[in-house]
């Protein structure tokens, strides 16, 4: 009978143990040894003399410990999160229209210190987007419709502008905008990027100009040059009417097309067109109405335009009017309901996410947008003040007056015959 | 495998990933510190593509494309080590032009015998990318002479190379102002010469060299486009998409490595404030919206282009921040010369400037987001 064989030295002492250095982190795995000092593998931590070191660092023997591996599930359980608190992000404006100005305005006067980041797609100045509809009859140059430039305007109001930067994706997890200039942290989003113009086909945008910020009507301006030009506008709405009176008033040649059999005639109950036409009579406006542009083309310098009607015309330049609509990406990356626009609370201007507000021509109240500048202030004046009670400086501030979509009387700035009316905004 | 084998939390997680997982924390972790100092693992690379790693994203007999997965699968490697991770992606967008080219010879045997990692291959496409986002100009031409086209010039660094190794090229082609010509480069070609790069911070056992040409001929047999662009249209996206898998990885290793000391450490580095479950749930928010984008990796809209580079852009920032927040974590430990979070700190570098570099992302994002108007 052969003697029991000899027991392996890790059944007697039990399973291989684990010690760390509290100087380094180094990690003495009785399994493992450490070879390069002559310990060989197997080694238990207590065999180890005591003029060995650390073979990271050097700290000897002493400065060990038992290491037992900790569950990791358990750990992230009680890791308490936040410990700190880092330094405040501010308040993150989205758009640098009248809308922006105007909330970054009520801010500052509500809360002098609270670092705001205002990020545009454009250079951020401050003018008045109805003036773009009159400013040629009027002889108003570029450089008059600014009233501010974007750098004295962010100056003054004591904002970070982070001009020519588009505004690409909002990450709601870690309260960062994301932008062509990099991540934006906010402690509250205010978004007022507004609208679009709307291109149905064969409108393309290389093809034809849409006059709805400065930097598209300064390079349409430059675009006609000093002669006067032959100018097809696609769409006779409010800023089709607008803009055909005003370059016609400038000596331009204006060939005005529609859908409709007149202008504004999408705005039936005013019965404006008629006498509208009749104004016109002594301009050089040739409205072609009821028909529908069928096809675009550039030809040459100039661009070719044919008609439902079989009819075509060669212009210098293309303006479409043919309405707005609401960008939906940067919402949908929020997860921003959406409802015809960014849907908001008329209480607080919020919208579906905590924290992420939004105005102007981007929103819709109850399924309605609306696109004009008279609702604006007060979309502004409730939003700041209900982002100043939710945050930490406004807790005892008394409940926003909330906003409230009213019937509106809309100026129509056509110079030859001034129109008023009714905006559609009715329930 | 048996999938019934698995412990619960594993039980979801499809095959190949497990597979993946099993290579790189084991023969894979052994090799990290030689393969970051210099290394070449082609063992390990052939196994990681026999296992299927490179190519889930492809149509292949029995499998239909699954971006998502070959994303993940980039990532459970990156997640040990950012170089395997970086050739595995090279491998897959090689294959990824084999299969798109359209020519037989090139999407049967060679395809075949690169999805089982027989042979292996990278992509010279840096200088090309950048040259079609208005970066920098092309460096390679083409002439065409009979039976197909005579090539010559540098390409300054292209990865996963080796002796036998191939890649994916563009050239301008001489007298067509404005056409280009894709080609699979072999590097064993008469006219083609390998030349060691200077030493890199890290990463430097991915096989890279610059690549000298000196009339290369291209046959028909090797032209994987003619022109090229309405290819490169077609795969741009998939192309940076593919790329996430390493920022994911690279990212997830270094919160790993924050959790590793949390027992010891937790109480001085709840002070700092970057802490790894604020990273991670940022991680995971990034991670779903890659996988809804390699859901349509061949939408060829700008708008979708630009939210796949938005996403790759942030994933670069992202391990930038979790591979300095490890080492912030770690302290002293992590700044030993051995630590991986050292290593790390190099990888997530080279995520953030390896083509398209954050700087390329934006310029580019820029670029497309911007409103056309009448010239």
């Amino acid at each position: 009978m052969s003697p029991e064989p000899e027991t392996a030295p890790q059944a007697l002492a039990g399973p291989w143990q684990q010690f760390i250095c509290h100087a380094c982190g180094y990690i003495y795995d009785e399994a493992e040894g450490d070879p390069d000092s002559g310990l060989a593998p197997g080694t238990r931590f207590a065999d180890i003399p005591d003029d060995w070191s650390c073979p990271l660092c050097g700290v000897t023997k002493a400065d060990f410990s038992l290491h037992v591996q900790p569950d990791l599930a358990t750990l992230q359980r009680a890791t308490p999160r936040p410990c700190t608190t880092s330094a405040r992000a501010g308040v993150v404006v989205v758009g640098a229209g009248k809308a922006g100005w105007q909330v970054i305005e009520n801010l500052r006067a509500q809360w002098p210190d609270e670092p705001i980041t205002l990020v545009t797609a454009c250079a951020g100045d401050v003018y008045e987007k109805p003036m773009l509809s009159v400013a040629m009859g009027r002889g108003i140059d570029n450089a008059a419709l600014v009233q501010r430039s974007g750098t004295e305007a962010a100056s003054h109001w004591r904002v970070r502008l982070l001009a020519h930067t588009r505004a690409l994706h909002i990450c709601t997890t870690s309260k960062t905008l994301r932008t062509t200039h990099g991540p934006v942290p906010y402690t509250q989003l205010v978004l007022a990027h507004g609208a679009q113009a709307a291109l149905p086909p064969p409108l393309h945008p290389a093809l034809c100009w849409r006059i709805n910020h400065l930097q598209a009507y300064q390079r349409f301006v430059a675009a006609l040059g000093e002669r006067p030009r032959h100018v097809a506008i696609v769409g006779a709405g409010l800023i089709g009417c607008e803009l055909a009176n005003d370059l016609a008033l400038a000596g331009h040649r204006i060939s005005l097309i529609d859908l409709q059999d007149r202008p504004l005639g999408r705005w039936p109950a005013d019965q404006a067109g008629a006498p509208l036409l009749a104004a016109w009579s002594g301009l050089p406006i040739d409205f072609i109405g009821a028909v529908r542009l069928q096809d675009l083309q550039r030809s040459g310098q100039q661009y070719r335009l044919l008609l439902d009607n079989g009819q075509a015309l060669l212009a210098d330049q293309v303006v479409a009017a043919t309405g707005l609509v609401t960008p939906s990406a940067l919402a949908a990356s929020a997860g921003l309901a959406w409802d015809n626009g960014i849907a908001v609370d008329p209480q607080t201007m919020q919208t579906s996410v905590a924290g992420i507000y939004a105005l102007g021509d981007c929103i819709s109240v109850n399924g309605q947008a609306s696109r004009f500048i008279e609702p604006i202030v007060r979309q502004a004046r409730t939003l700041s003040a209900a982002l100043v009670r939710a945050s930490w400086a406004g807790q005892d501030l008394p409940l926003p007056t909330p906003y409230e979509a009213r019937v509106a009387m809309v100026r129509v700035k056509t110079r030859s015959l001034p129109l008023t009316l009714q905006t559609p905004l009715v329930h | 495998m048996n999938p019934a084998d698995l412990p619960p939390e594993l039980a979801d997680t499809p095959p190949l990933l497990l597979a993946m997982r099993q290579i790189a924390q084991g023969p894979l972790a052994a090799q990290v510190r030689a393969i970051d100092e210099g290394h070449y693992p082609r063992t390990l690379m052939q196994q990681l593509a026999a296992a299927g790693g490179m190519s889930a994203h492809l149509e292949l007999p029995g499998q239909s494309a699954d971006y998502g997965l070959a994303i993940r699968a980039m990532a459970e490697v990156s997640r040990v080590c950012g170089s395997s991770g970086f050739m595995m992606w090279c491998q897959a967008v090689c294959g990824l032009y084999l299969q798109a080219s359209g020519t037989p010879a090139l999407m049967g045997p060679v395809l075949q015998a690169h999805v089982q990692g027989q042979r292996l291959g990278g992509t010279g496409l840096s200088n090309p990318m950048k040259s079609f986002a208005q970066i920098e100009s092309l460096l390679l031409r083409a002439r065409p002479v009979d039976g197909g086209y005579k090539v010559s010039g540098t390409l300054p660094w292209v990865s996963n190379l080796g002796p036998d190794h191939y890649f994916g090229a563009i050239a301008a082609l001489e007298g067509q102002d404005g056409q280009e010509l894709m080609f699979l480069l072999r590097c064993d070609a008469p006219g083609v010469t390998l030349k060691a790069c200077p030493s890199f911070s890290g990463m430097e056992g991915t096989g890279t060299y610059a690549v000298q040409l000196q009339d290369l001929h291209v046959g028909a047999e090797d032209v994987i486009a003619m022109p090229a662009r309405a290819l490169i249209g077609r795969i741009r996206a998939a192309f940076v998409l593919l790329q996430c898998g390493m920022a994911v990885g690279v990212t997830q290793g270094a919160i790993d490595s924050m959790w590793a000391v949390e027992a010891q450490l937790g109480h001085v580095n709840c002070f700092l404030d970057e802490r790894p479950a604020d990273l991670q749930a940022e991680l995971d928010a990034l991670t779903a919206r890659v996988m809804t984008l390699a859901k349509t990796p061949f939408d060829t809209r700008d708008a979708f282009f630009v939210e796949v580079l938005d996403a790759r852009a942030h994933g670069a920032e992202l391990s930038l921040r979790a591979a300095q927040s490890a080492l912030l974590h770690q302290g002293a430990r992590g700044y030993l010369l051995s630590s991986e979070v050292q290593r790390r700190v190099r990888e997530s570098h080279f995520v953030a400037i390896v083509t398209p570099a954050i700087k390329h992302l934006r310029k580019e994002m820029a670029r497309l987001s911007a409103e056309e108007m009448p010239a």
